[in-house]
């Protein structure tokens, strides 16, 4: 490369985007689990590469190119096609691991996505996020709480990859198996939840409550008493007999408006709090009865 | 990085700085298909694709609007190259100049790059992005592979022929189509040098076709 102009800050900028697909490269490997079209993963923690549960279509033996240049052979440890994740195990630790980002991702923030779909070396773009999205209902069934939008190209074979900022520090994971013709990337602190979970239990436990609920509105003097303005809540329309709901005391009738001390006014927000860590946990639900705030506690099921 | 206010407005004004700098360099390809070429060395030497000229004697224009007829001094169909030759031009006290060539062997993923062309006829214009990949793809004769920079920038018929430059202004490659129509591909600089000094370095300069 030609000398820089010394005080250039452009070429800074240029250096530092080279730096963080570098530093982000360490970690990116090729994950070969269909036919004709190789994927990435990301390197992050001791032997476990988490990637997209799309990409992955053999479930031993699964080739994997390291950065270096190694090639090793991974075994799918779990996957969880709601949130299009996977976690497959190298049977040996790497030498680099993914660092995350400190906090979120912003609107307008410089990203990078990173993919390594041949053996010929490291391939990113450069974009913005373009949205940080709401909750998406994903082609499995699946929920995601918020996700990340960006306008970095999405090459073939990015899937599995991260999505990384300024510095090469993880902000998600690029997937374009969840939404039809769009590219988003999973939150890098929803993408750890799930792939722990995936880890220890080879799935995503999801939470049961055994209820059916439709959004009301409610009105603004049980606003006062909820002491928030909360337009909406669910309306239990009926409590399964012998449900963890039931036992905690919920009723058909109860206007349901918290959970765990999170407000709940759509149905969405409820399942994606039911994701995860929750089940076998007492959990309090707030509920309005009869104009009244009341607390009960729960313990969750889990969804079979 | 952190980058404040005062950093995003310099970097927006050095964008401009460099374009200006290469936009001296570049020349219209007139009467083939709308390409772009790049002035690559003092005495009227003019680097371009190969696809986007035809037989004869190729009319350029530079950025101040003036033609000059040119002379085809090599074509490279694998590498998709030419090399014309202008033989009325000074430079002198006009804006026009050689383009600053930057060495295309340290190029690393990630680096900011700009490309400048004529995208779908429009002249002098820019589009921003990084090396996406440093990897090899097909030749058009499709008779072997060859080292290619791929960017993110977009490039449009129009770019062929222009020049991919770095952040400090040098250029790092020629912007051209590969084989499947690929279109953000350059060939690196060190490629185009070897092909000039090839050329350049017969002592019979003769004039190909």
């Amino acid at each position: 490369m030609s000398k820089n102009n010394g005080n250039s800050l452009l070429s800074g900028l240029s250096d530092a985007m080279a730096d963080a697909v570098e530093t982000a490269g360490t970690a990116t490997v090729l994950v070969n689990a269909r036919r004709r079209f190789p994927a990435s993963g990301i390197a992050y923690d001791s032997d476990l590469i988490l990637t997209a549960s799309h990409v992955i279509e053999r479930e031993d033996d699964i080739p994997v190119l390291l950065p270096d240049g190694s090639k090793k052979s991974a075994k799918l440890i779990g996957r969880d096609p709601g949130s299009d994740l996977a976690v497959i195990r190298l049977g040996s630790s790497v030498a680099e691991l993914a660092e995350s980002a400190e906090g979120e991702a912003r609107v307008g923030q410089l990203v990078l996505a990173l993919g390594r779909p041949t053996p010929d070396g490291i391939q990113a773009s450069l974009g913005v996020v373009s949205a940080i999205g709401g909750p998406v209902y994903t082609r499995h069934g699946g929920l995601l709480e918020h996700h990340i939008r960006t306008d970095a190209i999405p090459y073939p074979g990015f899937s599995g990859g991260p999505l990384v900022d300024s510095s090469g520090r993880v902000l998600g994971m690029n997937t374009s198996g969840l939404t039809r013709g769009a590219s988003l990337a999973i939150p890098v602190g929803l993408a750890w939840k799930i792939a722990e979970s995936l880890a220890k239990h080879g799935s995503v436990r999801r939470g049961y409550l055994g209820i059916r609920s439709q959004p009301v509105e409610i009105p603004s003097s049980h606003q006062d008493t909820l002491g928030r303005q909360q337009e909406t809540g669910l309306l239990l329309v009926s409590v399964e007999k012998g449900s963890p709901a039931e036992k905690g005391g919920l009723m058909v009738g109860d206007i349901l408006t918290g959970f765990a001390g999170q407000p709940i006014s759509e149905s969405d927000e409820l399942f994606a709090r039911l994701a995860g860590e929750v089940v076998g946990q007492p959990v309090k639900v707030e509920v309005l009865r009869g104009g009244h705030l009341q607390e009960d506690t729960v313990t969750i099921g889990e969804r079979k | 990085m952190i980058l404040g206010i005062d950093s995003s407005e310099s970097i927006a004004k050095e964008l401009t700085d460099v374009f200006q700098q290469v936009q001296r360099s570049l020349v219209v390809i007139q009467n083939g298909r709308g390409g772009a070429g790049v002035f690559w060395r003092t005495g009227g030497i003019v680097v371009t694709n190969n696809h986007v000229i035809h037989r004869g004697h190729p009319r350029i224009s530079t950025l101040d609007e003036r033609q000059y007829p040119t002379q085809i001094i090599a074509r490279a169909k694998e590498i998709d190259l030419a090399i014309l030759k202008v033989d009325s031009i000074e430079f002198g006290d006009s804006n026009l100049g050689v383009a600053s060539i930057a060495d295309s062997h340290q190029l690393r993923v990630g680096q900011i790059v700009l490309a400048i062309g004529h995208p779908w006829g429009q002249i002098g214009a820019i589009s921003a992005g990084i090396i996406s990949s440093l990897g090899c793809a097909q030749m058009r004769d499709r008779r072997g592979t060859l080292k290619v920079i791929r960017t993110d920038a977009r490039l449009a018929p129009g770019n062929s022929g222009g020049p991919l430059i770095n952040a400090s202004g040098g250029v790092i490659g020629i912007n051209t189509m590969v084989v499947g129509g690929d279109l953000g591909v350059a060939i690196p600089s060190h490629v185009v040098n070897d092909f000039v000094e090839k050329t350049l370095g017969q002592e019979n300069l003769r004039v190909a076709m």
